[in-house]
């Protein structure tokens, strides 16, 4: 009897189980042109001086760890690049991705030194989406800057109700964190206009902008551990200084800061406050509002209020070690599937199909696939 | 034997394309009794290793897709074949997998290779 010989379909690159599932993908990357970008520039000096100091360029004179990627920095378009709504349709089609959430990555923005000049690029990208993206009915999350307050506030005014924006967008770093009372205006808005606060791994502190990521030569050391401190250094700082007691309803979403992070940040978080939380009441929106404690404990809040991004999931290969992962991660309330498109770091939403985890559990492999974001996301 | 095999040397090989099937530096995948094999074009030799990458099982044979705007970027595809280092990069994360051994040199992890012979105008691979 002969062999049985059959071309294989080229399209699909991942399970076809996929298909049959909703797929949301919170982290998906448009990178327009700077000179598409040029002409959403509203200010004639502003557009004067972004000829020559454009927003997306790398910090000359130091060392850059994506040496270690086969293509240099072009790790950043290893699938290609998306520049309107018909690109991102044909890169979702060969990943099962029914529902890309789209942002404009201008992640090297936050390391810009000129405020003027950054909120000009900021507002341009925005522009860009709302033009290409939201009007073509692409679910996306526009930017707001972490530097100018006020200014995030304009822009939220500018486009926060548009249906089709489904959340804002904006970065961590090892800057002052997200607990800061200063952003308390944006927290409000946010909660009033329904929408989710990604924040997104930046530029902005590729680690020679600190004294130890000055000494992280790897790729691993900077990619793979320097972001996730700064996630959970930011997620434990809004969680202590009472972020969500105040805004019970805002849901904060960390993209590229890892995530097996989250049984760590639970048990330690309660094991501290519980043994000391009299410096809570110190703090100054409990100092304000006359509170003692926090309302609740600490691993509450990251149950509820933050999300983290999947990408990339790194799942243990063994089924009963992935399980209890997940579960001591409470993934089935924190974990979002992210592809991160079309960066060196993609992640197609194939370990949902090849795991055992998640075939023994459709549940949980359906809340990070698309039941938690839409809980959270204004579709 | 079937008219799709051919036996060489005592072995028998399977037909799985015709030699003007596969462009130049790229792949196609044919599976063959369930197997999924990635058959290579490398400036006109042709290999045939396994269609799925260890790391995360992304078709090998989508090697050398051009890129989504492709010229707006700095290299033209995704991953590809290299015929001088007879070696063929993973679409999704580049891990370099050497066509003759199947290995990659960073993890020491190996898929599978198969031995292929072109008779004529059509490329046989031994399962
Ligand atoms: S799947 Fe091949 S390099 Fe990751």
């Amino acid at each position: 009897m002969g062999s049985s010989i059959q071309r294989l379909d080229s399209n699909a690159e991942v399970p076809e189980e996929a298909f049959d599932v909703d797929v949301i993908d919170m982290d998906f990357h448009v990178n327009p042109l700077e000179e598409d970008l040029e002409p959403y520039i509203e200010d004639e000096r502003a557009l004067d001086r972004l000829t020559t100091e454009f927003g997306m360029w790398p910090i000359p004179d130091k060392w850059d760890a994506a040496y270690a990627i086969a293509e240099g920095n072009e790790g950043l378009f290893t699938q290609g690049r998306a520049e309107v709504a018909e690109d991102v349709y044909e890169a979702c089609q060969k990943f099962a991705i029914d529902t890309p959430i789209v942002n404009c990555a201008l992640n090297m923005l936050p390391q810009q030194h000129h405020p003027v000049l950054k909120n000009a690029v900021l507002e341009a990208g925005n522009s860009y989406m709302l033009d290409h993206f939201v009007d073509e009915d692409v679910p996306t999350a526009l930017s707001i800057a972490k530097w100018d307050v006020d200014h995030a506030l304009d822009e939220l005014d500018r486009w926060g109700d548009e249906d089709g924006v489904v959340a804002a967008y904006s970065w961590f770093d090892p800057r002052e964190p997200w607990g800061v009372e200063a952003f308390d205006p944006v927290f409000e808005k946010l909660e009033s206009l329904g929408l989710p606060l990604l924040l997104h791994g930046s530029l902005a502190f590729w680690p020679q902008h600190s004294y130890v990521g000055d000494e992280m030569l790897t790729w691993t050391e900077v990619l793979g551990f320097d972001w996730p401190i700064y996630g959970m250094v930011n997620t434990v700082n809004m969680i202590m200084r009472g972020v969500f007691d105040r805004y019970p309803d805002l849901n904060v979403v960390f993209q590229e800061a890892g995530h097996w992070w989250i049984p760590f940040a639970r048990y330690r978080m309660d094991e501290f406050y519980e043994m000391h939380p009299e410096d809570v009441q110190i703090t100054p929106r409990k100092f304000e509002d006359g509170g003692h404690y926090l309302d609740r404990a600490p691993s509450e809040y990251l149950r509820d209020n933050i999300y983290v991004c999947t990408q990339p999931f790194a799942l243990p290969r063994r089924a009963g070690e992935a399980r209890g992962m997940l579960d001591l991660s409470m993934a089935s309330d924190t974990f979002l599937y992210s592809s991160d498109w079309p960066h060196q770091t993609l992640d197609p939403p194939t370990w949902f199909f090849t795991s055992r985890a998640f075939r023994d559990d459709e549940e949980l492999r359906d809340d990070i696939l698309h039941d938690n974001a839409e809980e959270i996301l204004r579709l | 034997m079937s008219d799709d095999t051919i036996a060489i040397g005592g072995d028998e090989y399977t037909r799985v394309a015709a030699v003007g099937d596969i462009e130049s530096n790229r792949g196609i995948a044919v599976s063959v009794d369930g197997i999924e094999i990635a058959v290579f074009n490398a400036d006109g030799e042709f290999y045939a290793i396994s269609n799925r990458c260890a790391h995360q099982s992304a078709p090998m044979c989508k090697a050398g897709e051009k890129k989504i705007n492709a010229e707006h970027t700095w290299t033209e595809s995704r991953g590809g074949v290299n015929a001088e280092a007879c070696t063929v990069s993973c679409p999704w994360h580049l891990w370099e997998w050497d066509l003759e051994t199947g290995k990659n040199e960073a993890s020491g992890q190996r898929i599978a290779t198969f031995d292929v012979a072109v008779r004529d105008e059509d490329i046989f691979v031994r399962i």
